[in-house]
């Protein structure tokens, strides 16, 4: 006994002296550094968001691997007209937002020259984790930007509402008319909302851009003449303006309380935190910002809920999962450290990286694995037929101005289906 | 205490003092990271100064320039050439726009276009709203950091509303100057001075919270959603803290982007409007720690192996103790039990002498019985006396006390004492004994006597004590070669047909009061503590004693002793070249007496009985050489030697002088032996000396008989003075002279004695006898002071010591103070006798 109890103190005499020491050596699995990790570099990241958190968060995790680099992202004032500049300029950036279209516009070709060929083999970017659709290649086969995130569009869903009342989620179209009804009877005057004070990102945009694409998508010869915003183009709105006129003439949206709704981003998330609004219709980059701003939500702090994004059910077959990218990174060849900067993207791009950063900004991640995430889980559920991707199938920003400002007048009842679908091309 | 609790103190007290050092430190450690942050504090409102300073001197410059401008009356473009004149940095620039169009000219063309100087504000939002922009001389016209829209890096302006010469309508047309500077460069001037806060990063923000200047670690666009981002705190406490910082100055501490705890130094700009400059810094750059863990693992480690190393003392101590307390206690039984049996073994003889002495006062008439009882007191008092001097002994032995006085003797001596101590013994208990001595060559040794006649003593004593009647004693002593320089293997065995021992016992024979016992000796008397001091002894003089027995039927000891070679040794001993005839049935006595005799010059012829002597000796007479000397055993199977003798004289030769042999004391045979023509006695062991002795006197005085035992007529007269304060002692001694017709004079003390001797004269005393223990002047100091004393007769008296002061370092010590021998008390009237004709004779030779 008097030995045992001898033995006991002893190890708590060790214990407490090991525990005066060791610190716990972090783990660092997944990504391996190539490059001396006592290397010093600045790398600057430049781009047209006032924040990029979720960018800087993966600098502090890189810093983990890289102690000594210095990474910082800079917004850019006036940014697509001085990006061109900034590039060769005294204090090049490594790495900026690009765009697809920047791609053969000869104002940006300064941009483009400077962009290094991400898919070349010696940069050992694991591009093969972003789903295909999103990576863009030039007429070489060359990838120049990579997407870092996505953007689509459909509703936030108030899961927690939906329980409560009884109602499943609808997946068809009949089923979001019964479910409107249904919400309606219960006192819930516009069971879908959304932004409708202005054309930009408004609601009924949301809803009809990607029927439009799945009509045209179905037909080479009709996106060839709405790229084109040949008039004759106009009959391939007709079906997504029609649903949006249906939309708010069956009662599903009320556009009076839509128009409380003062911008398209807050208001909207804080309005649909309000709890009482079944389907709020926004784009993906709306719900980015719902994270955040749960804590600004006295309502939503009061009574959380649980909430998802989902495809909106425009036909009987579901809806449409319109993959697109939002923002593209492309690493600006003519910079200091270029070594440290491919290192860094290297590091960036992978499944594990992109989608911590997506996680953090809440933003739809351009990797084939949607499901880290359960508000965009539905998206992963979408079949891959009814996925849809404006850069695949070529479409333009002229042809997207028009579809939105039709079904913006169309469901504001301006105009009527038919003329907006004669108005095809001339819209401003 | 228990141990326990001494385990549990110790732990407690080490845990204590552990956390007492790593309070203090940590407590130390706080006040120091206190202080550090108020100098972070300080530098932080330093380096506000700077800024402003800064802010104002960039600031006066744009002032300057706009003055000059208005002054002039200045179109666009000559405004801008007086910019490019008088500006000196290389990365500044100018802009100066229209305020209608914000477009205008830049002091620099574009990089990728070396002729377009113009420049446009158009698409940016920074000058939508101008109103930050006061009136020349008024504030510090600042703005955020921007784009620059010429050469798109990061910068900021300074900002200036000028009224220029529009050449077109030829009227003036307000515009803005701005001072462009690259936040580059500001960043790279615009860091802290002091080294230890090298990782302080610094951060402009305005009211907003908005960022003009941003540090690295500094997230978002506004330091307000930085610190909402990481941190958490509710709005109202958050709204509390954005006043706080833009408005006072102060610190707190706030998480980072990496979760790191931060250091967040603020003070307001004091000559903008709402600005706030913000410094932060890791906190774990500026908590100094002085908690050395190094120090504090070695002072952890230091307790706990004291703490082991005490805990490992404290129970080899305790087992020690406790050992210490099992042999104390064992001592204190064995102490109880030696004191018992010395109360047993000293009551038994007292018991006898007091009853004897009783019986002997009661029978006074009776001469008989009363000699019978003096008889048996005697023997009592022997046993008592050996009784004592053995547990002085093992006192002596176990106290470690015990000490050899080595001293120049001869071995012949011992052995013959030897012989003649057991002779009697041997003689009463009628068993056969045999000393043999063989290559016995050196004769004086140097080594303590006493001790080795001890431990001869004891062994051979206890084989004669042991062997039953008709049993069998015999003694070998013989001298080898030794190992060690200059000594002497003295191989001592005597082996006896006695009771033998059991295993059990030998287990512990050396113990003290260790006696065998068995139903045929159960009356043997003995101390038993002969064995145990024999061992001591032997040990003591690093020799070895072995012991082989078997119950029932005999034991063999056997002592091994490596001793000394004393200087002195006899002159080469020869005798004349002679023929001698030696007669014994004892084969190996005649194989070394021949031996012995041969290497005396004599040649021997050896005969196994008297018969076959007789014919030797016949045949010789015959021929006409008789053997010089005969020498003959007394006890032989077939014709005794007294038998022989007579033959030989009779029958065959009757002038060869004839030696007997015996082992025995001859008195008892010197009647009969005369008469039957023996010429004189040779005691075995037949030494070299002893033959060569006896041989030379033989030859040499062959009429002169052997010296009466009993004639004490060479003492007659004597006259001895005694220093003995003790009355009975000196009565004894007195008393026990006069038998043998000495005169003895008493001194009562030492001081006594000196007088007597210094005014006696020549020749009034043969000697002095002189007891230690005195009053006034003892023995030691007398004996010196008589060494000391003019007279040369007094001074060199013979003194010897008769104390009862019986040690051999007591022995030594009256040697050293010059006295020539020592007797010790209780006196042994032989002995005194003995070396009172020591003296004699020396004194006549």
């Amino acid at each position: 006994m008097k030995k045992l109890l001898c033995i006991i103190l002893l190890i708590c005499m060790l214990g407490l002296l090991t525990a005066c020491g060791s610190k716990q050596q972090e783990e660092t699995a997944g990504f391996k550094p190539a490059l001396d990790t006592n290397t010093s570099c600045k790398i600057t990241v430049v781009g047209s968001y006032d924040n990029f958190e979720a960018l800087e968060a993966e600098f502090d995790r890189f810093n983990k691997f890289y102690p000594k680099a210095q990474l910082r992202y800079v917004k850019l004032d006036d940014y697509n007209n001085v990006l061109g500049t900034a590039l060769v300029g005294n204090d090049k950036p490594n790495i900026f937002f690009s765009y697809t279209w920047m791609i053969g516009d000869e104002q940006y070709q300064p941009v483009a020259d400077q962009m290094e060929i991400l898919s070349d083999a010696a940069l050992k970017l694991d591009l093969s984790c972003i789903r295909p659709g999103l990576l863009k290649k030039d007429a070489e086969g060359r990838v120049l930007l990579v997407p870092v995130f996505s953007r689509t569009y459909g509703m936030l869903v108030n899961n927690d509402l939906f329980q409560k009342e009884g109602l499943s989620v609808p997946t068809t179209w009949t089923e979001l008319m019964a479910v409107c009804e249904a919400f309606r009877s219960k006192g819930y005057t516009s069971p879908m909302m959304g932004y409708s004070l202005k054309s930009s990102s408004c609601l009924m945009n949301t809803v009809a851009y990607p029927l439009f694409l799945a009509t045209l998508a179905q037909n080479t010869e009709a996106l060839a003449l709405a790229n084109q915003l040949d008039p004759a183009a106009g009959q391939y709105m007709r079906p997504a303006l029609e649903t949006v006129e249906r939309l708010i003439q069956n009662g599903c949206v009320d556009l009076s309380a839509c128009d409380e709704i003062g911008d398209n981003y807050t208001k909207v998330i804080l309005r649909f935190f309000e709890g009482d609004v079944p389907m709020m219709i926004c784009a993906g980059d709306t719900v980015s910002g719902t994270r955040k701003r749960e804590s600004q939500s006295e309502a939503f702090t009061k009574s959380p809920f649980k909430y998802t994004f989902s495809p909106i059910p425009l036909t009987e077959d579901g809806g449409y999962f319109i993959d697109s990218p939002s923002v593209q990174f492309s690493i600006n060849k003519s910079c200091d450290d270029l070594e440290m900067t491919n290192e860094f993207m290297r590091f960036l791009i992978t499944n594990e990286e992109l989608n911590e950063m997506a996680s953090v900004k809440r933003l739809v991640t351009p990797t084939t694995d949607l499901s880290f995430d359960s508000v965009y889980a539905p998206f992963g559920q979408v079949p891959s037929e009814r996925t849809l991707s404006p850069e695949v199938l070529g479409i333009t920003d002229p042809l997207t101005v028009q579809i939105r400002i039709a079904s913006f007048q169309v469901g504001k009842g301006e105009i009527t289906v038919d003329e907006a679908v004669t108005k095809y091309g001339s819209f401003q | 205490m228990k141990k326990t609790a001494v385990i549990i103190v110790n732990v407690f007290i080490m845990i204590a003092m552990l956390t007492f050092v790593v309070l203090y430190s940590s407590s130390e450690s706080r006040r120091t990271t206190q202080r550090q942050t108020e100098h972070f504090e300080n530098t932080t409102i330093t380096m506000e100064h700077v800024t402003e300073n800064y802010l104002e001197g960039e600031q006066r410059i744009c002032d300057v320039w706009a003055r000059y401008i208005n002054s002039k009356d200045m179109t666009i473009e000559e405004a801008a050439s007086f910019i490019q004149i008088s500006h000196v940095l290389p990365n500044a620039s100018a802009h100066i726009v229209y305020l209608d169009t914000l477009s205008g000219l830049s002091t620099r063309a574009r990089h990728n276009a070396p002729d377009d100087y113009s420049v446009s504000y158009g698409r940016m939002d920074l000058l939508n709203d101008v109103s930050w922009i006061n009136e020349i001389g008024v504030s510090i016209n600042i703005s955020r950091a921007y784009t620059n829209p010429v050469n798109g890096e990061q910068s900021i302006a300074f900002c200036n509303y000028v009224t220029l010469h529009d050449p077109e309508t030829g009227n003036p047309r307000e515009a803005l100057m701005l001072r462009v500077l690259p936040l580059s460069e500001l960043e790279q001037k615009w860091v802290f001075p002091q080294e230890e806060f090298e990782n302080a990063e610094l951060s402009l923000i305005d009211a907003n919270g908005d960022y003009i200047i941003k540090g690295p670690s500094f997230k978002n666009s506004s330091f307000f959603e930085f610190y909402r981002s990481y941190n958490t705190a509710n709005s109202a406490s958050a709204q509390e803290l954005f006043h706080q910082i833009t408005s006072q100055t102060g610190s707190f501490t706030m998480m980072n982007s990496r979760g790191e705890e931060s250091i967040l130094a603020y003070t307001p700009v004091a000559a903008t409007e709402g600005w706030t400059l913000l410094s932060l810094m890791p906190a774990k750059d500026l908590s100094v720690k002085t908690e050395n863990w190094l120090l504090i693992g070695f002072v952890s480690a230091g307790l706990l192996i004291l703490f082991v190393f005490d805990l490992a003392v404290m129970l080899y101590f305790n087992k020690k103790l406790q050992m210490a307390a099992t042999e104390a206690a064992a001592a204190s039984r064995a102490k109880t039990e030696f004191l018992s049996t010395m109360s047993h073994d000293i009551r038994t003889p007292m018991n006898a002498i007091i009853g004897l002495t009783l019986l002997a006062e009661k029978n006074l008439d009776d001469k008989e019985s009363v000699g019978e009882f003096l008889r048996k007191i005697t023997m009592a008092s022997n046993h008592l006396l050996t009784l004592i001097n053995d547990i002085l002994d093992i006192s002596k032995v176990e106290s470690g006390k015990l000490n050899l006085s080595p001293l120049t003797f001869s071995i012949v001596e011992t052995v013959e004492n030897l012989v003649n101590l057991s002779q009697p013994m041997i003689k009463e208990k009628n068993i056969g004994f045999n000393f043999r001595v063989s290559q016995m060559d050196i004769e004086y040794l140097y080594a303590d006597q006493l001790r080795l006649n001890q431990i001869c003593i004891n062994i051979l004593s206890n084989a004669i004590k042991y062997t039953e009647p008709g049993g069998h004693v015999s003694v070998d002593m013989r001298e080898e070669k030794s190992e060690k320089p200059g000594c002497v293997r003295l191989t001592y065995r005597v082996s006896d047909t006695g009771i033998g021992m059991s295993p059990e016992f030998m287990a512990q024979m050396y113990q003290p009061f260790s006696r065998q016992t068995d139903s045929r000796v159960n009356s043997i008397q003995g101390t038993g503590l002969g064995l145990a001091i024999t061992k001591q002894m032997v040990d003591l003089m690093g020799g070895t004693i072995d012991c082989q027995s078997e119950l029932g039927k005999g034991t063999t000891f056997t002592v091994i002793l490596d001793l000394p070679v004393a200087d002195r040794q006899r002159e080469d001993m020869m005798l004349d070249p002679m023929d001698v005839l030696i007669v014994d049935d004892d084969e190996v006595l005649l194989e070394t007496a021949a031996d012995t005799l041969a290497s005396l010059g004599v040649t021997a012829d050896r005969a196994g009985s008297g018969p076959e002597a007789l014919g030797m000796i016949r045949r010789r007479h015959e021929m006409g050489k008789d053997y010089s000397v005969v020498i003959l055993d007394w006890k032989m199977p077939d014709a005794d030697g007294l038998e022989t003798i007579r033959r030989i004289r009779t029958e065959a030769d009757s002038n060869t002088p004839i030696l007997l042999i015996s082992a025995y004391d001859w008195s008892d045979i010197e009647d009969m032996a005369k008469e039957a023509g023996a010429n004189g006695f040779v005691s075995k062991p037949l030494f070299r000396s002893s033959l060569y002795d006896k041989i030379n006197a033989l030859l040499g005085t062959e009429a002169k008989s052997v010296e009466p035992e009993n004639d004490y007529s060479d003492l007659q007269g004597m006259s001895i003075l005694i220093a003995e304060d003790n009355d009975i002692n000196w009565e004894i001694i007195s008393a026990m002279l006069g038998m043998f017709g000495i005169t003895a004079e008493r001194a009562e003390n030492g001081r006594l004695c000196v007088e007597k001797m210094t005014q006696a004269k020549k020749g009034s005393y043969a000697l002095i006898f002189m007891d230690i223990q005195m009053p006034e002047m003892n023995g030691l100091e007398a004996t010196r002071a008589i060494r000391a004393l003019d007279n040369p007769w007094a001074s060199s008296i013979p003194i010897i010591a008769m104390t009862a002061d019986a040690f051999s370092e007591n022995i030594t010590e009256c040697l050293n103070a010059g006295m020539n021998g020592h007797i010790a008390k209780p006196i042994d009237i032989k002995l005194v006798v003995k070396e009172i004709r020591r003296i004699k004779e020396e004194g006549r030779s």
